[in-house]
């Protein structure tokens, strides 16, 4: 193996919850989410050469990742599963971590109604990224970004809501 | 809802993944909309390579007289150069890579235009041999006057020739577009909304 690939690999390993997260994020199927997850890994291989570190690795990873996931469309053949979250979601334990866990599945499921600029928004302020960052990220004003977050954070909670789930 | 409190459980998810490994960066081809235009755009250049060759045996298959087959050959010749020039568009196209590093709107506008003027060379070269085809049959009915063919369309008017050209090259611009449409088109749609929904309200 070359010196760069191990690198990389480390690196990417490191991180690798960010390619899960968005993955989760963009596609709801499990099979879809394994294929946007190995497209997202390819296109950071791909583009690896073009990190020159003068950001963080976290950083530029976003971009890519999240510029993969936006411009990925799942295998037309595929049927997308259209019944409601309760039905998706197994209500079995009410313990404290499991709760939590169940609140992040009703969030995933959410945000599958959510278009794919809004998914973006909501996965980079969900990963504390401020407004300008945000803006920086999508290529777009701060203002802009600003409006928008606040706008796609009442458009999932009034999903969540019609749902049936208050958090 | 409490977004604040949404966060800190969304980061202090650990969830444990599986490591990526050496195999995991050799896997099959990228599934972007770009290289699934040109993956069916390779395959079309295939389909006319093969084509182009075989056009080269038309003028010896159907026994062209010598007039008529210098004629082929000129109209052939045509075609070849056409096809070689957008040809080289397109490969320049396919080798050409693309950079996810930069921000999502530049991004997203580099793969609409550069989807967009390739898609519209295709249809552009599709136009030319066309026309291309029409005037060697127009040019051909011309030079085998004493034809059974030539014969019939001494009989017919000007004006039903006239709208019968017209129907044709009409015929061939309407597949042309559908064909376009339904091979890139959505994809470039797709990309146009995602862009829409970028812009400042």
């Amino acid at each position: 193996m070359h010196d760069t690939q191990k690198i990389f690999l480390q690196q990417i390993n490191e991180n690798k919850g960010i390619i899960h997260k968005v993955a989760k994020m963009y596609m709801d199927n499990p099979l879809d989410q394994e294929d946007l997850f190995q497209e997202i890994v390819m296109q950071l291989w791909k583009a690896y050469p073009s990190f020159k570190g003068t950001s963080k690795f976290s950083t530029w990873m976003y971009r890519v990742a999240l510029n993969t996931a936006i411009v990925f469309f799942k295998k037309d053949h595929r049927k997308v599963d259209k019944a409601s979250l309760n039905e998706q979601i197994e209500i079995a334990d009410f313990s404290d971590s499991h709760e939590k866990e169940e609140k992040l599945a009703y969030l995933y499921k959410a945000v599958q109604e959510l278009n794919q600029i809004e998914k973006a928004l909501i996965f980079l302020f969900l990963e504390n990224q401020s407004h300008r960052e945000i803006a920086q990220n999508l290529g777009i004003t701060e203002v802009n970004a600003r409006v928008k977050l606040n706008r796609t954070k009442e458009k999932l909670q009034q999903i969540i809501k019609k749902n049936g789930y208050e958090f | 809802m409490n977004f604040d409190q949404l966060k800190d459980e969304w980061n202090n998810n650990n969830a444990q993944h599986q490591e990526i490994s050496e195999d995991m960066l050799k896997i099959k081809e990228a599934r972007t909309p770009i290289d699934k235009i040109r993956k069916q755009m390779k395959q079309e250049f295939m389909l006319q390579v093969v084509s182009l060759v075989l056009g080269a045996f038309v003028p010896k298959i159907f026994d062209f007289s010598m007039p008529l087959k210098s004629t082929y050959l000129i109209f052939y010749g045509i075609v070849v150069a056409f096809c070689t020039y957008y040809f080289y568009k397109f490969y320049r196209f396919y080798k050409h890579s693309y950079d996810l590093s930069i921000d999502s709107r530049k991004n997203l506008l580099w793969f609409y235009y550069e989807m967009k003027l390739n898609v519209e060379l295709y249809k552009a070269l599709t136009y030319i041999i066309g026309f291309i085809m029409i005037s060697f049959c127009a040019t051909a009915l011309f030079l085998t006057k004493n034809d059974l063919l030539a014969r019939i369309l001494e009989k017919l008017s000007l004006t039903y020739i006239v709208l019968n050209a017209f129907i044709t090259i009409l015929i061939i611009g309407v597949l042309t577009e559908l064909w376009a449409r339904f091979y890139y088109g959505k994809h470039i749609k797709q990309i146009k909304v995602i862009i829409d929904s970028l812009d400042e309200e």
